[in-house]
């Protein structure tokens, strides 16, 4: 015998009074879903002995009758009455008096769901990317598949389950340190082991890479080899293909852009894209007429940077994007205009680069947390600390005078003009990948720059916030709650090793909460800590702490 | 003697009345989510289910009600609850209160 359906007591009640007691607690004590409802609960819900609103309150579903359960004022009141069902109004549970516990009814639980995406859906939250529905009840299949597969596994802290060695097919590591990295995503992995996409096409490479992560999480230890994966990228990807060392962050770039392509065509988009709040603090005021891309500036810039097709709401979106700010002044009015340009990764240039030079550039210059960094510091201490990740942000986040050689024209003075640019963040992405631009492109060569460059394990984004650089923002609240809110995790570092012509790529990953794993191939190797810190990092993958709800 | 009652009095009505407006603004309800949201997140749910079912499978199903494993196990489900989550609920209930002008 099950614990399901074994109260008599609730079948007599329903016989006798119907469904509508359990409809009407719902709706307007429950799970309120309208202002009108909102005040009934806030204005009846008190116990009736003792007044209180909290203490677990329950009403009775015989008749209006508020009690408390922890100082037995309902227990009471069913005593007294006989009233022998009442409902708990956190979440809805019916307790029967008679059983001494509560109980379960197939139509109670549908009602209740049926209150409850009310809620849903008037707070905006979604119900397929939290899975914020309290009751998960199997369907069919999954009861089936769940009598087929009666061994439970409990995933313990130590346990290695999620490490899986990837086959070499002839120089691609390049991809399978970003496979590595993708499988250790916590909410890319949530996605796809959760089966959330649903296609028939033949050759997909969101279900493959759903094949991926079920390969990587059934608990085989031997290594895995992504053959059809790599045919897949090869189709799709044509500048990737052949069997000669690849770059990996193109690789990186050209894997999101490929699952952002099918995820967008795919039918899954469907009931996603207007369910997902997380999404709609969207950068929708990027225009092309004021704007100049970061390329212009820069100079030699050859990544396309991710933001290739527009955001689209899909999985790869609602993680990997982020967006920048750029704010334009123009020397003569002081005008601003600002745009706003969604990201995928934050490519630095590195000290020692020869395309964009680091003169006057200390690395003892940190910037106080909210203030720009100061251009022209000297170097003054003669020891020397290794560059930060810190300081290429700084640099990259810094105030830049744009010469006489790039006068534009400026929209509130209509005239052609120098200004001055600074890029700040905008939206800060879920997770957060870092290229340090080790490999240099010039006309007549490429190089490797090989500089050690200390990242933290903690991150914090506050001080590169555009809301943070604006003057009038900085009372202690936006700060308190900006320390929470942007702060980051690292969980994968991609390292090259050796020269440019004969390099390899391997990539340490982050399990539980603080175990790390060297994976190189097909070999796994358990890593310190520092082993982690002192490598030469190429791409770094941070993990939001707060992923906010909101 | 008094005074310490009035000033408890006052307590209980003010703590009535932003219960009242957290309920009518949905703002309980948006608090309750997110609550439930991070104590999944940080595994703290998993580690509660766990010690249910360890006291279940120590003396029987026949043998536990669901108020003795409430009383059991809510002083250390409360001690389990991280910090940060407490802070984050007490920051978001304080900017939610200094923005309702009529309290
Ligand atoms: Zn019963
Ligand atoms: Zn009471
Ligand atoms: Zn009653
Ligand atoms: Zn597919
Ligand atoms: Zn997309
Ligand atoms: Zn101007």
């Amino acid at each position: 015998m099950t614990g399901i359906q074994c109260c008599p007591h609730i079948v007599s009640f329903k016989e006798a009074h119907g469904l509508e007691p359990f409809k009407i607690t719902q709706k307007w004590l429950v799970h309120c879903s309208t202002p009108e409802a909102r005040q009934v609960r806030a204005r009846s819900c008190t116990c009736k002995v003792c007044n209180s609103y909290s203490g677990r309150l329950h009403t009775c579903l015989h008749c209006i009758y508020f009690g408390c359960y922890e100082r037995h004022h309902i227990h009471q009141h069913a005593q007294d009455t006989n009233h022998y069902l009442a409902m708990d109004l956190s979440y809805g549970q019916t307790y029967c008096f008679h059983c001494q516990d509560y109980i379960y009814d197939k139509q109670v639980e549908q009602i209740a769901q049926h209150e409850w995406r009310k809620v849903c859906k008037f707070n905006g939250w979604s119900e397929t990317l939290l899975s914020t529905l309290p009751y998960w009840e199997p369907t069919g299949v999954e009861l089936e598949s769940l009598r087929l597969n009666p061994k439970r596994r409990k995933i313990a802290a130590d346990s290695y389950v999620g490490l899986r060695g990837l086959v070499n097919l002839g120089n691609t590591c390049f991809m399978n340190c970003i496979l590595q990295a993708f499988v250790h995503t916590p909410m890319l992995r949530d996605y796809f082991l959760a089966e959330r996409h649903e296609c028939e096409k033949d050759q997909c490479l969101v279900c493959e890479m759903t094949t991926l992560f079920q390969k990587f999480y059934a608990g085989e230890r031997t290594a895995y080899v992504p053959f059809r994966l790599l045919h897949l990228v090869w189709t799709n990807a044509r500048h990737l293909a052949g069997y000669e060392q690849q770059d990996a962050h193109e690789f990186l770039i050209a894997a999101l852009d490929l699952l952002h392509q099918h995820l967008s065509a795919s039918s899954d988009m469907v009931n996603n894209n207007n369910n997902n709040k997380i999404i709609t603090g969207r950068p929708s005021t990027s225009s092309t007429e004021n704007s100049i891309s970061r390329e212009d500036v820069n100079g030699v810039d050859d990544d396309s940077n991710g933001s290739s097709g527009n955001p689209c709401g899909c999985i790869i979106d609602q993680i990997f994007t982020g967006g920048w700010q750029s704010d334009v002044t123009c020397q003569r009015c002081s005008g601003v205009s600002t745009t706003i340009d969604p990201f995928w990764d934050i490519s630095l240039d590195l000290p020692g680069s020869m395309s964009s030079p680091w003169h006057c550039m200390s690395p003892t210059q940190t910037a106080a947390p909210g203030l720009a960094p100061t251009i022209g510091t000297v170097n003054v201490t003669s020891e020397q600390r290794p560059m930060s990740l810190k300081d290429c942000l700084n640099r990259f986040t810094r105030p830049e005078h744009l010469g006489s050689a790039a006068k534009i024209k400026c929209s509130r003075c209509h005239s052609y003009q120098e200004s001055t640019k600074q890029l700040t963040l905008n939206k800060l992405p879920i997770v957060l990948c870092f290229h340090l631009k080790r490999f240099e492109h010039t006309n007549k060569s490429r190089r490797k720059i090989a500089t050690y460059i200390s990242f933290p394990m903690d991150l914090d984004m506050s001080p590169f916030m555009a809301s943070r650089r604006s003057v009038n923002t900085r009372d202690e609240n936006t700060v308190d709650d900006a320390l929470k809110e942007n702060k980051y995790s690292l969980f994968a570092v991609v390292n090259h090793l050796g020269s440019l012509q004969s390099g390899h790529y391997s990539v340490f990953v982050r399990q539980h909460r603080d175990q790390w794993f060297q994976c190189n191939d097909a070999t796994i190797l358990k890593a310190t800590i520092p082993d982690v810190m002192q490598s030469e990092a190429y791409l770094l993958f941070y993990h939001k702490q707060y992923i906010d709800y909101d | 003697m008094a005074e310490y009652n009035e000033k408890k009095s006052r307590d209980g009505q003010m703590r009535a009345a932003i219960n009242q407006q957290l309920v009518e603004t949905g703002e309980r309800e948006k608090l309750k989510e997110l609550l439930r949201m991070r104590l999944s997140e940080c595994g703290w749910r998993d580690q509660l289910k766990q010690i249910c079912k360890e006291i279940v499978r120590e003396r029987g199903l026949e043998h536990v009600t669901v108020d003795d494993l409430i009383q059991e196990i809510t002083p250390q489900a409360r001690q389990l609850v991280p910090d940060s989550i407490k802070k984050e609920l007490l920051h978001r209930i304080r900017t939610f209160l200094a923005q309702q002008a009529n309290l």
